[in-house]
């Protein structure tokens, strides 16, 4: 099908001859699905003569991911980010393909890896609905057979950091999205997992909230070197957060690298802002376009043909500049001409 | 097993955070269940007995059954609303833990209001055992303890049977309300008084005979062979099946993640 990968490089040092935290290997996952159809007396057909569709979810992914990396795994969506999500936390089993984390093949030694790791839904709760928090915690203990001692000691860490010590014990229903999320999240630590996988974790969160949330996340991979996948659509979490990212479209790695590398890519637009109080005339090739504004111009250059210094000198020649802004494009669309590309 | 209960605990707390609705709800179960002992009250004033059946022992029988019933509504609520667990993807969450399985599904629910069904049987068991008045032996005493057990457990073995059906269909009310509630009104009566057929399947398809019938007949001291007096423990062999269906349910579920 024509699919172009970008070669990945792992942004570690010494893989060659030291085993990875997590490694992938050639995972292959579909499912088989009821095909739907329209209008009511095919539905009843299909009822009793099902014509099934064999989707393939995830195609061929391979990837490894050293201990203490923070790395986003974006795609659109049905891209199989969950799915793949699913089968690195056991709760799926794939068709084919290896994948070994730590010593375990998670599906094969589901009860003594999930102590190993800690899953954040974004849209999936499990804090008990009607009681407060603190009395969930309590069941955690029980469920990961903690000993008093870290536990407590491991809870009051969580609730200063996340800032819980007020909703704690509040029952979780009279609670705001983002206390929720605060505490769905430390739920999910209280264990001291080396592992932590968010999926979607900044859905409708506010502008605090997600900052407290990125902060945290940082925090715990810095100073307890815990190694964190994150699924997002949200590209400021990855800039925040993620120094590397894996692409994935139609279930196939598209992109294993660095986000400054992809960026370094695609990026080539800038976006300048000149003020000025002169009329500018300028002719070159590198400009894409040029807008008109009351007090100056806003023009977008391809900074492969010219390099911003340059192009400033000659405008400087031309005009009096009285400010200059400059922007780099957004991830996002860098995200979407990158989707583009590969036709997903 | 201590997570079972600390949950049960939570439960509990959960439930009384809505005080008002679980007093209706506990009162409104007991009129539910009492217009069934209505029903066969009534059923006696016409005919005083049902092919050698009398009231009290037709009470006894549909009091232990009952009790098996609300016993497990009651703690094992979880596995009786599975398939909500497999729609909202809780399931997934339960798998995410270092427990076993069936005991995390038992602890994510207990519907307490079903307590009152409980203590209704239980009231009406006694009743019905004073009203009897059985020549009680020590073998007798223990046959009645082992057909409250066996009724608990037969119970249980068909949640799990319904909870691994849902793996399959995602929704799975019509195939427990089969068994469980279709196999329970028929058990309520003495398995002897229907045709031979509906003994045959209720004794070696879904062993209620050995619940409340067998062990009845030595109870009541129409047999006096010592098998009748045990054969509720038949039930324990019915729970093996029940047991590898839900985890090769399980098993499947990993493979294709519906």
């Amino acid at each position: 099908m024509g699919w172009i990968v970008i070669s990945g490089f792992f942004a570690c040092e010494g893989s060659d001859y030291e085993m990875s935290f997590i490694k992938v290997e050639a995972l292959n996952k579909s499912f088989k699905v009821v095909k739907k159809e329209n209008g009511l007396i095919n539905s009843i057909r299909s009822f009793f003569n099902r014509k099934y569709e064999v989707i393939n979810a995830i195609n061929n992914v391979s990837f490894s991911i050293e201990k203490g990396e923070v790395v986003g795994y974006i795609g659109p969506n049905g891209a199989g980010k969950s799915t793949t999500v699913k089968i690195l936390s056991g709760i799926l089993t794939p068709d084919s393909g290896t994948c070994k984390i730590g010593n375990y093949t998670p599906w094969l030694d589901r009860e003594k890896y999930v102590k190993e790791i800690g899953v954040v839904f974004g849209q999936r709760s499990q804090l008990w609905w009607d009681i407060p928090a603190t009395d969930t915690f309590d069941l955690l203990k029980e469920i990961y057979d903690i000993n008093d001692e870290e536990f407590i000691k491991t809870k009051n860490e969580l609730i200063s950091t996340l800032n819980l010590k007020e909703i704690m014990n509040i029952p979780v229903r009279n609670l705001s999205l983002g206390q929720r999320m605060r505490l769905e999240i430390a739920a999910s630590l209280i264990h001291s997992p080396k592992i932590l996988f968010l999926d979607e974790p900044a859905i409708g969160l506010d502008a605090i909230s997600k900052e407290i949330v990125r902060k945290f996340i940082k925090k715990i991979n810095k100073e307890k070197n815990v190694t964190v996948i994150l699924t997002t659509h949200d590209m400021n979490d990855i800039e925040a957060l993620a120094k590397r990212i894996i692409l994935i479209g139609k279930g196939r790695v598209l992109y294993d690298g660095t986000l400054k590398k992809l960026k370094n890519k695609y990026d080539n637009y800038k976006y300048i802002t000149i003020y000025t109080k002169d009329k500018l005339i300028i002719r070159n090739k590198a400009i894409v376009s040029k807008e008109k504004l009351p007090n100056g111009y806003k023009i977008i250059i391809n900074s492969k043909i010219i390099n911003i210094s340059d192009f400033l000198s000659i405008i400087s020649k031309k005009v009096l500049i009285d400010d200059v802004e400059i922007e780099n494009e957004n991830v996002d669309s860098i995200i979407v001409k990158l989707y583009e590309e590969f036709g997903i | 097993m201590r997570l079972y209960f600390k949950a049960f605990k939570l439960n509990i707390r959960s439930f009384m955070q809505y005080k008002a609705s679980f007093i209706l709800s506990f009162i409104s179960q007991l009129i539910t269940v009492f217009s069934y002992y209505f029903i066969i009250i009534a059923l006696f004033t016409k005919f005083d007995n049902i092919k050698g059946f009398t009231l009290y022992e037709v009470l006894l029988c549909f009091g232990i059954i009952q009790f098996g019933f609300s016993f497990n509504e009651l703690f094992a609520r979880g596995l009786d609303q599975f398939d909500r667990l497999i729609i909202d993807g809780g399931f997934d969450r339960l798998l995410l833990r270092p427990k076993n399985i069936i005991i995390q599904v038992l602890s994510t629910d207990s519907d307490l209001t079903k307590s009152a069904r409980l203590l209704e049987s239980f009231v009406i068991i006694i009743i019905s055992l004073i009203k009897l008045n059985l020549s009680w032996t020590f073998l007798k005493a223990l046959t009645l303890i082992l057909m409250l057990i066996s009724s608990c457990i037969i119970f249980f073995g068909i949640f799990l049977i319904s909870a691994s059906y849902c793996f399959f269909t995602i929704q799975g009310l019509e195939f427990r309300n089969l068994l469980a509630d279709g196999g329970k009104h028929i058990a309520q009566y003495p398995i002897g008084i229907f045709k031979k057929g509906i003994l045959y399947f209720f004794t070696f398809i879904i062993p209620y005979g050995f619940v409340n019938y067998y062990p009845l007949l030595y109870l009541l001291g129409r047999k006096d062979n010592m098998l009748y007096a045990f054969s509720p423990l038949v039930v324990l062999i019915y729970l093996v099946p029940c047991f590898s269906l839900f985890y090769k349910a399980c098993k499947r579920y990993a493979s294709t993640g519906s």
